[in-house]
């Protein structure tokens, strides 16, 4: 038998906040992202700030016309590649399955109202009978 | 009136032909495929995360980056390389802030995520007021710059020029909406890349594959002009470079027309994924630039400045020339021609993907959610975004046209990014993590945030009095670059405007965003996922 369609099911949005899982992803992401935009802000402004207050710095050559500017600017390239990849890395092994988690948790929710629904409207339907 | 087809390159028309030939054929394979409003704006969310990552760089690297970023380097050296490294860190910004949270929390627009926890009409009028004013800067710089660009290349006249690439961007994005447009940047964005590694390939065959060779003979081909290994030769008031690189790194975050990409794919996994594929393109194409640039400066010399024209523009195109054995043999035309068709190509995809994010603005967010509340059908939504493109698309030729190749535009695109970096951002990072933010602080961050950078590029030294004057309006203010001032404007304005009103109530539908936005729990499903016609299939039912 089909459940009735209603608008009584729903997510509930701050028990998934509350859960553990939830916590934890959220925890770990932050764990990853703030440090490493914290990183790559400071590394790249840094590198922008020497351009504009060093640079006899950064053109100085460090092998045969190779300036310590174009090094760092290198830097830069390889951070990105570099972070993108790890922060890839990690979502995958360790984010996602704890949102996954969180998912099964409100399916479950979900799953356990359709229960309580069903089993009210057919309590309905033998009260009506 | 001047002759319109004065001196056309032939090859480079005939390639151009091909690759709009190609790229019609797709837009007519497409438009059999756009039904639903999510198929028009986010290609039915069908795009492979590798397959968004080389429609993002399409969609992001112009030909400004392309042949602008190569002149400056020939002109300037270190300096020019600056803007590329800055493009590039942009996307750790979009990744880590925006990436996954915009493909769980959105649908189409930069308003959906706002929306989603303010109170609809306003922040959905902020949100595309601040994409508005971006696409706008931007579209009025690439067309201009397009005109020009190919007119130099190609020899067609000016409002020629415009007129052709206006109309089949219109093309692309009228009749094959977000599908089109994704395979025009998906088939640039490769172009790109091969020009950008054959013309690499010559240069550094040139050198004996050494690149040490290569900065040492352009640095004996300084020849007493700007050209300079070390900073300094083009920026030369160290503020205003932060200021470009605080602009550059968070105004990225904030462009509508690269956000929109991340609504085209599935999940939230392919978002990200698309990043890193975005990165890597980006990140090679850009180093490639730099061979481009020094190469150009290594055997054009000083003594081919002249012949670069405005910005040095023409220098990679001029460099693909001379490596294949210089004016007039079949060589040398044929790379110029590719490198022409390339540029043109590059043109078409940005302007495209500016217009369709302009048109989600108008029809999805101010027709369709603040003028008819909902009530109008997919139907007409989709309707309304045709006639809006159209509309937006006819408006920006003729501006293009009417101001005419000499307008100043050289502040555009940074007014663009300062924009972006101002109003969207600020009001976007906010509604995604900050609980207490409202609609108050919203619409004060986007209004503080756009004004606040026109103004201070209005009174610049590169508009007021006139283009490119010296001063400025206020003695102490002399800055080219306002998002030093302008970021920190729009994010104080937001927490001013969220503090001062006395607006709660958001509570409830900040849980749903923020645990929607980490999970995708509830996110716009993928195709696949939903079978049929609904519009918000969801694995899970949500309280709607």
């Amino acid at each position: 038998m089909a459940v009735p369609a209603g608008g009584q099911v729903r997510i509930d949005w701050e028990a998934v906040e509350r859960a553990p899982e939830f916590q934890e992803l959220v925890r770990r992401r932050r764990r990853f992202v703030a440090p490493a935009t914290a990183f790559f802000l400071v590394w790249y402004l840094g590198f922008i700030v020497l351009a504009g207050y060093a640079p006899g710095f950064m053109g100085e050559s460090i092998y045969e016309g190779f300036t310590v500017g174009y090094l760092i600017a290198l830097t830069q390239f390889v951070m990105v590649w570099w972070l993108a990849a790890w922060y890839i890395r990690r979502s995958d092994r360790e984010l996602d399955p704890l949102r996954a988690a969180a998912a099964a948790q409100a399916q479950r929710d979900v799953d356990r109202q359709r229960a309580d629904h069903a089993a009210r409207f057919s309590a309905g339907e033998e009260a009506g009978r | 009136m001047t002759p319109v087809f004065a001196e056309v390159n032939v090859e480079a028309v005939v390639i151009f032909g091909l690759v709009v030939a190609i790229t019609l054929g797709i837009t007519y394979w497409a438009s059999k495929r756009v039904r639903s409003a999510t198929d028009f704006w986010a290609a039915g969310r069908g795009i492979s995360g590798p397959q968004n990552g080389f429609a993002i760089a399409g969609d992001y690297m112009s030909a400004a980056s392309f042949l602008g970023i190569a002149g400056l380097i020939f002109l300037y050296g270190f300096d020019g390389f600056l803007y590329s490294v800055g493009f590039l860190v942009a996307f750790l910004t979009v990744l880590f802030l925006l990436a996954e949270r915009m493909r769980n929390a959105g649908k189409f627009t930069i308003a959906d995520v706002l929306s989603f926890r303010l109170r609809e009409r306003p922040a959905r009028v902020a949100a595309a007021t601040g994409t508005l004013a971006v696409a706008a800067f931007y579209l009025i710089a690439q067309m201009v710059g397009a005109g020009a660009l190919i007119q130099a290349l190609v020899g067609i006249d000016y409002n020629l020029a415009i007129l052709l690439t206006g109309v089949f961007m219109l093309v692309y994005v009228v009749f094959g909406g977000m599908i089109a447009t994704t395979w025009v940047q998906i088939i640039k964005a490769v172009m790109l890349m091969a020009g950008a590694i054959g013309l690499s390939i010559l240069v550094m065959n040139r050198v004996g594959w050494n690149p040490v060779e290569l900065f040492n003979r352009a640095e004996a081909q300084a020849g007493g002009g700007s050209f300079s290994l070390a900073p300094g030769a083009l920026y030369t008031n160290p503020v205003d470079t932060v200021s470009l690189g605080l602009a550059l790194v968070l105004g990225t975050a904030g462009l509508p027309h690269i956000l929109m990409r991340f609504f085209t794919v599935p999940d939230a996994k392919a978002a990200r994924s698309s990043v890193l594929w975005a990165v890597i393109l980006i990140g090679a194409f850009y180093i490639m630039t730099t061979a481009l640039g020094v190469g150009a400066r290594a055997f054009l010399g000083e003594a081919g400045v002249e012949a670069a024209g405005a910005g040095a523009n023409l220098a990679a195109p001029n460099l693909a020339q001379f490596l294949g054995g210089g004016a007039g043999t079949f060589g040398g035309d044929a790379l110029l021609a590719i490198i022409a068709a390339i540029a043109f190509a590059t043109i078409l995809a940005v302007v495209a993907g500016l217009v369709i994010s302009a048109s989600g603005a108008v029809a999805h967010d101010l027709w369709s959610n603040v003028v008819r509340k909902g009530a109008d059908s997919e139907h007409e939504e989709v309707l309304v975004a045709r006639i809006a493109a159209v509309a937006i698309g006819a408006i920006s030729i003729a501006i293009a046209i009417g101001g005419g190749k000499d307008l100043n535009v050289s502040f555009m695109v940074g007014l663009a990014f300062a924009v972006a970096a101002s109003a969207n951002f600020p009001a976007l990072v906010l509604a995604l993590g900050w609980r207490r933010f409202n609609t108050v602080g919203a619409v004060t961050g986007v209004a503080v945030g756009t004004f606040s950078s026109i103004f201070l590029v209005l009174i610049s030294p590169k508009v007021w009095p006139g283009p490119d004057s010296e001063g400025g309006l206020l003695p102490f203010y002399d800055l080219a670059n306002p998002g030093i001032v302008s970021i920190p404007l729009g994010f104080l304005a937001c927490w001013a405007g969220t503090m001062l009103s006395r607006e709660h109530g958001n509570e409830r539908s900040f849980h749903e965003l923020y645990v929607r936005s980490e999970t995708g729990l509830g996110a716009e499903a993928a195709p696949a996922a939903s079978p049929g016609p609904q519009r918000a299939g969801t694995r899970v039912p949500t309280s709607a």
